[in-house]
């Protein structure tokens, strides 16, 4: 295996974000494999932004700590990146005025900002002009950049580029890292954040209602969903609050809508009053939760998976929902599609849960087969023309607890809808026998549905001494480090609620040595395990940093253990 | 129909002489003499005494939370236009909690009828000072008397750019169908603040305190115009019946969205879609 680790570092507004994912499509068409890790503060223009990309000829899953190549544009640089004897530096040193003496690294001093001033070129292309050195000093043919270039930009600015990418190739006159690797066809592949994914897939699953509020890092679902809104007769409204996104959607879903509202912890807890609601009404939904650290505002770009006790806790009183964390962009991509059938087919709440790290990052697969992949809505009411006065028995039970829904303007299937506890028509009761009747109805729909969930799996040798328990995007990073390690396995859980305990119980008591691994500070998985199965796993390995697990410290807790 | 086909077999909760019972012959009177299909009209309501009406009148009804009638009708009235989405709010509801949704809702001018019974008291909680309770008023949550201004729904309805805004009073039933069908009728956000006593807590908005105050706006007065509008919003000592401003010029909600030009939004079949296009540009 191969690996380089490139790194490029400006303030905001300078176009990292976008500069990242343009360097990855270019290396993956030069037929290398790449995974993308950006960190920014939460500003609109200066601090720190960064995009770290992982390149190798063989799948890379996760970021590491340590950068090979750093391209910067700022200054902060120096002070906040571990520059080690063999990095690889390129940077405009005099603009930037940094002594470029006193550094104990290998250095590129490359006049940026003079050239753009010589070709008349503007500022911002400078970026542009530093991707194409780092790809001819790895060997990349200027034809690459300029088609990914093509596909990526307007052709109004496609000249300026072009000739930005030209003085990038003029400027460097060696191949500055061998990457003589073998390369491989990876045209089919695509490269696509988590949030992207997650859009893709509602795509597919035919929703045509996302009603949110933006929030850092689930808001570029929403921009997603509205950019392909017309083409797809989607309904993208950007609302007032996120108690308004949640309810629109709930009052879409009821009149026959496929609904979907994303957001991240902080506007969740706005949402939780629209949850119990949709329970209640047993409303289909699907939620796209993000999760970012602390409470409150916390820390708006950053990573943590703290809010897995609140989605499945969220809302007074106890009621059935599906709850999916997914690991990677493929059970991200099934878990958003199986997210709307299971809401329909239920008529329940149903979350994914992503992260910062998994929803922001960019990440390679070799596509997704949506062949085979059915629409399922559940029981519907088709309506019955010759009494079309008749009420409906919308919550009666039709199978498994489930009942059969009537969509408004459904001749014969009048019924009511209400927050409270109501009887078989909808109607308003706080009779014991009705709602003991009701509450055991709707909690019959639990016996399917635990059938339906994905289960934890173990990757990895079965007879490895240690096994890591993991739930979300850390599943990544344990396939990472399993490339340096064997002597570990891991068991992942790519859903939490309902899920079998008893064979999970099982797959978890025969492993030697169980250690937590988890971005949040009191190790919830656990917590949740130990409720749900009695095993108590002592060992933990925790971050909440927000940074995600990087490749070196799965390998240093390795060392440390075993 | 006959309104009294539009009953469910629930009878009302409220307390003997309630302003309820106005709205509710009022609507039923309205859909019933529209000649609505019942099973094509969605009530929407809130938490409170009003919030109760969904139960008694025989069309799909969605008795929502607190301050959220507006965001769930206007999901309803987005997944299928082809239904009349009449929401039924109280003042605590739509003028506190809801007031954001409120102001919002009139900006986007979905074709949905608001109905607010406003009672200026907190009923159902048995009697708080709501955002409409007048100053200088003695409730339990306000034992020195209200020192707040109170909501001014006309006005903050005329700022937020409603383009159908009527005043009805539960004392004048007749008149009140009549809103509620010109409101049902008008292509565009529709609110009818009703004027409604609350005869168990709110004893200073008796029956008699209405009486003596309200008057019914002539055929002469020109509701097109704001300036109108605005004068007869903020009287104080009496209260104009009728329909206060209507512009016809906006268009709804839907006549503006791309995605509803042709088709309401349920009428288009759920199947998988295909991505590739999508991919494709990620490749």
């Amino acid at each position: 295996m191969s690996m380089l680790k490139i790194k490029i570092a400006a303030p905001a507004g300078f176009g990292i974000m976008s500069m990242g994912p343009l360097l990855a499509k270019v290396l993956k068409r030069y037929g290398f494999y790449v995974m993308g890790y950006p960190e920014y503060p939460s500003l609109i223009r200066g601090g720190y932004n960064s995009y770290l990309l992982m390149i190798s000829d063989e799948p890379v899953y996760s970021p590491y700590e340590k950068t090979d190549i750093l391209l910067t544009y700022s200054k902060l640089s120096f002070d906040k990146e571990d520059l080690k004897s063999d990095t690889i530096v390129i940077a405009d040193f005099e603009k930037l005025r940094v002594d470029k003496s006193n550094l104990n690294c290998k250095v590129y001093d490359i006049p940026f900002a003079k050239t753009v001033k010589e070709e008349g070129l503007p500022d911002i292309v400078q970026n542009i002009i530093g991707i194409a050195y780092l790809c001819k000093g790895m060997g990349i043919d200027i034809s690459v950049l300029k088609e990914v270039l093509k596909g990526a930009l307007s052709d109004k600015v496609l000249e300026v580029n072009y000739k930005a990418a030209e003085c990038g190739y003029r400027l460097c006159t060696e191949h500055f890292v061998n990457v003589e690797w073998e390369k491989r066809d990876l045209n089919e592949h695509i490269i696509m954040t988590g949030n992207e994914v997650a859009a893709t897939s509602a795509i597919t699953a035919g929703v045509n209602f996302y009603s949110t509020y933006p929030m850092t890092p689930a808001s570029t679902v929403l921009h997603f969903l509205a950019k392909y809104a017309k083409d797809y007769n989607i309904i993208v409204k950007h609302t007032e609050d996120e108690i308004a996104g949640i309810t629109m959607a709930i009052g879409a879903a009821y009149a026959g809508a496929r609904a979907m509202t994303g957001t991240s912890g902080g506007g969740f807890s706005l949402m939780v009053e629209g949850l119990g609601l949709a329970a209640i009404t047993e409303t289909p939904l699907v939620l796209f939760i993000s999760q970012r650290p602390g409470p409150a505002t916390g820390m708006p770009t950053w990573q943590e998976q703290a809010d897995l006790r609140f989605v499945l806790h969220a809302s007074q009183d106890e009621f059935v929902r599906a709850v999916f964390t997914p690991g990677d962009l493929k059970e991200l991509f099934y878990a958003v599609f199986d997210a709307f059938n299971i809401a329909e087919k239920y008529q329940i709440p149903v979350f994914v849960l992503s992260d910062k790290y998994l929803s922001e990052s960019i990440f390679m697969e070799d596509g997704f087969k949506t062949e085979g992949l059915k629409i399922d809505r559940g029981y519907i009411f088709e309506g019955d023309k010759s009494d079309p006065m008749n009420l409906f028995p919308r919550y009666k039970e039709y199978k498994d607890g489930i009942p059969k829904r009537a969509f408004p303007g459904t001749p014969g299937g009048i019924h009511k809808t209400p927050s409270n506890e109501h009887d078989e028509y909808g109607f308003v009761s706080d009779d014991a026998f009705i709602r003991k009747e009701q509450q055991e109805r709707r909690f019959r729909k639990l016996e399917n549905l635990v059938k339906e969930m994905p289960t934890p799996l173990l990757y990895g040798d079965e007879t490895a001494d240690i096994t890591f328990v993991s739930w979300g995007s850390t599943k990544t990073v344990l396939f990472e480090a399993m490339k340096y390690e064997k002597n570990f396995n891991f068991i992942h859980f790519p859903s939490i609620y309902p899920i079998d305990w008893k064979s999970t119980k099982g797959l978890l008591e025969t492993r030697k040595k169980l250690i937590l691994i988890e971005n949040n500070f009191t190790g919830q998985l656990g917590g949740i395990i130990a409720e749900n199965t009695g095993v108590f796993i002592e060992d933990k390995f925790l971050k909440y940093d927000g940074r995600p697990f990087f490749v070196e410290e799965v390998l240093n807790i390795l060392k440390r253990v075993s | 129909m006959k309104p009294m086909e539009l009953n469910t077999n629930k009878k009302p909760v409220w307390c003997p002489g309630c302003g309820n019972y106005a709205i509710w012959n009022a609507l039923k009177g309205a859909i019933a003499e529209l000649g609505l299909n019942p099973w094509e009209v969605v009530t929407v309501s809130g938490i409170g005494c009003s919030g109760k009406m969904v139960n008694y009148i025989k069309c799909y009804g969605f008795h929502s939370l607190h301050g959220r009638v507006i965001p769930v009708a206007t999901g309803v009235k987005l997944a299928n236009k082809n239904l009349t989405v009449i929401a039924n709010g109280g003042d605590g509801d739509g003028y506190g909690m809801g007031l954001g949704h409120f102001i919002h809702a009139m900006r986007r001018n979905v074709d949905i009828t608001y109905i607010v019974h406003n009672n200026r008291t907190y009923g159902l909680t048995t009697g708080q000072a709501s955002p409409t309770t007048l100053k200088g008023v003695v409730t339990k949550s306000t034992p020195e008397g209200v020192i707040d201004e109170p909501v001014n729904p006309i006005v903050y309805a005329l700022s937020a750019g409603a383009t159908f805004i009527a005043r009805g009073y539960s004392g004048e039933s007749e008149l009140l169908k009549e809103l509620i069908k010109e409101g049902i009728n008008h292509k565009g956000f529709a609110l009818i603040d009703v004027l409604q006593p609350c005869v168990s807590f709110a004893k200073e908005f008796s029956y008699d305190f209405y009486d003596n105050r309200v008057y019914k706006l002539d055929d002469n007065y020109d509701f097109t115009s704001k300036e109108n509008a605005y004068k007869i919003a903020y009287e104080e000592d009496r209260f104009a019946l009728g329909i206060i401003y209507k512009d016809i010029s906006k268009p709804s909600y839907e006549e503006q969205h791309s995605v509803l030009k042709d088709k309401a939004l349920v009428e288009r079949e759920v199947r998988v879609r295909d991505i590739s296009n999508i991919l494709s540009a990620y490749k």
